[in-house]
């Protein structure tokens, strides 16, 4: 068996970092990373990029070095992402935040409202409902990242969590200041509106937890294999018939209720920035299937039913 | 912190491809640069944004040596200030449909933050508008407006003159100090109007459980110019520093 020999130089100033010799011909990307950080142990496998190319494409971990373009001597060139942090501690902690946040503004703990409101409850049915749907659906959002999801990438840039948690723990704030003020003005159309917004709610989350199950289904565990998902028995799958990211366009629904349910504009501004984060991911999810997949149904949309 | 952004962060109104950065220096990059239909316009554009800024630089003196003093100014130039500075958002359009390769995010900002001063702090707060700071910031803006404009027509048309570089990248050490202080100052001078008046703020409870105290809000505007200035101000003498060095070693090979 033919050894290979494999070096890996700095893509930016091509200084030589590391020569690996006996490389086996079926090792992968993953297996040179490992021997990379031996020599190198600051630059954990997570936190490296390898390339054929210094302005190429990161290789995937994967990827088999016999079956890459390179000769029985590989140069492969190396990227530092920065220091990284799993995308499990990221979602637990962008999560806990706004479930515990929102609980300090919803039992008026001091500091917050006037002295005399300390510790008091709200008079309105909504604003205790508003609670009761705000924290099941950060419970809930704990609980599919530590049961349900099976992510591809095992980690993100550290940088991210601090932009992350400011996002949701700063809207989480936001939103609850005004729902649990001692001057909260209920919905226009009371208990008909809140009832109606709740419905939404609640089929939205059963949607947007259906999906989850269901792409994770898709894919096993351990696994990093990317299939088209399909509509199963479920019926809150069946929006896989118009949409390529239904869980989207469930979690776009989910918080109109609620805006809704709320009567609140923070809410409706949330869900508004949401909305346009999640249709930029919806559409490079989109764009990624129809790469990869010939057969991509065509009747699809990325995140709106014929619209978007 | 608007005059500093004008500089700093747009790359050129579709200088044939060239870059504040790279400018006529670089040669490794691919220029694509605007088609010819797009450059007459941004040649149109650029001068009509010149003539505008030098319209208001002349009001600006004829009415200073009308008047004999320095002050209330702003009167006489307020108009073509106000149409000049907003016909600036074009800007932000040219980038977003790519016929200049500036940043729209970047563009925006800049734009916004000078519309923002004119409209929603000037204009608004009738009672500023005698200030002297107001007086600063316009002549900062006005002679920034007018060399960096004709930067760009001259770059377009591909023949720029060493002096109109140079006066890009040089005077901005003095204009954007001269420039914030203005801005700072005029805000600064608007705060007790608007907590008095309540200006563009809306208090609990109303039905759409909102509230927004724009006294606050301009007071955290005046907090942002800290990280932000700086950042701009120092990119701009990075920038110096590569463009006209630059130069320096392509005349010294002439």
């Amino acid at each position: 068996m033919k050894h290979y020999e494999v070096e890996i130089l700095d893509a930016k100033t091509r200084e030589k970092l590391c020569f690996l010799d006996k490389v086996e011909p079926q090792a992968t990307i993953a297996e040179i990373k490992n021997l990379f950080t031996k020599t190198h142990p600051q630059w954990y496998p997570a936190r490296q990029s390898l390339r054929l190319d210094p302005k190429g494409k990161s290789l995937k971990d994967e990827d088999v070095l016999q079956k890459l373009p390179v000769g029985t001597t590989a140069t492969l060139y190396f990227r530092d992402l920065g220091a990284q942090i799993s995308w499990v501690t990221v979602f637990l902690t962008e999560y806990a935040g706004p479930l515990f946040i929102y609980l300090l503004f919803y039992f008026r703990v001091p500091f917050i409202y006037g002295h005399k409101y300390d510790f008091t409850s709200s008079r309105h049915t909504v604003v205790h409902l508003a609670c009761t749907c705000h924290s099941l659906h950060y419970v809930k959002r704990l609980l599919e990242t530590l049961f349900v999801h099976r992510f591809s990438h095992g980690t993100m840039p550290l940088r991210n969590i601090f932009k992350n948690c400011t996002y949701y723990w700063g809207f989480a704030a936001w939103m609850a200041y005004y729902i649990n003020h001692p001057l909260y003005t209920p919905p226009t159309y009371g208990a008909q509106q809140v009832k109606l917004a709740l419905a939404i709610f609640v089929i939205c989350q059963l949607g947007n937890f259906s999906i989850h199950m269901a792409l994770r289904d898709l894919r096993p565990a351990g696994s990093k294999t990317r299939k088209i998902p399909y509509p199963t028995k479920n019926p809150f799958t069946w929006l896989f018939l118009l949409v390529s990211c239904p869980n989207y366009t469930y979690e776009v629904g989910s918080w109109i209720g609620f805006a809704i349910m709320t009567q609140c504009l923070p809410v409706a501004l949330f869900s508004l920035v949401g909305f346009t984060q999640m249709t930029i991911w919806a559409k490079g999810k989109h764009r990624s299937y129809l790469k990869e997949f010939r057969d991509y149904p065509p009747l699809r949309m990325p995140i709106i039913p014929f619209l978007l | 912190m608007a005059a500093a952004a004008a500089t700093a962060a747009t790359k050129g109104n579709g200088a044939g491809g060239g870059r504040v950065g790279a400018g006529e220096a670089a040669g490794t990059r691919k220029k694509k640069g605007p088609g010819p239909l797009a450059t007459a316009y941004l040649v149109i554009y650029n001068v009509v944004m010149t003539a505008g800024w030098l319209v208001i630089a002349v009001g600006l003196v004829r009415a200073y040596l009308a008047k004999g003093s320095y002050h209330s100014l702003y009167y006489s130039i307020e108009k073509p200030l106000k149409f000049f500075q907003t016909g600036a958002l074009l800007e932000i359009l040219h980038c977003a449909i790519g016929i200049v390769p500036s940043s729209v995010v970047l563009t925006s900002f800049q734009v916004m933050s000078r519309v923002f001063l004119i409209w929603a702090v000037t204009h608004s707060v009738k009672e500023v508008q005698s200030e002297d700071s107001v007086l600063l910031f316009v002549i900062a803006w006005t002679i920034t407006e007018i060399i960096r404009y004709s930067f760009y027509t001259f770059s377009l048309l591909n023949h720029l003159p060493y002096l109109i570089k140079w006066a890009r990248y040089t005077l901005f050490i003095v204009l954007y100090p001269m420039g914030v202080s203005g801005e700072l100052l005029t805000i600064y001078a608007a705060l007790p109007f608007v907590r008095q008046a309540g200006l563009y703020s809306i208090s609990l409870p109303n039905k759409y459980n909102f509230s927004f105290d724009y006294h606050a809000f301009l007071i955290l505007v005046m907090i942002s110019y800290i990280p932000i200035f700086p950042q701009l101000y120092f990119h701009m003498i990075h920038q110096r520093r590569k463009i006209l060095s630059h130069t320096e070693e392509h005349k010294k090979f002439e």
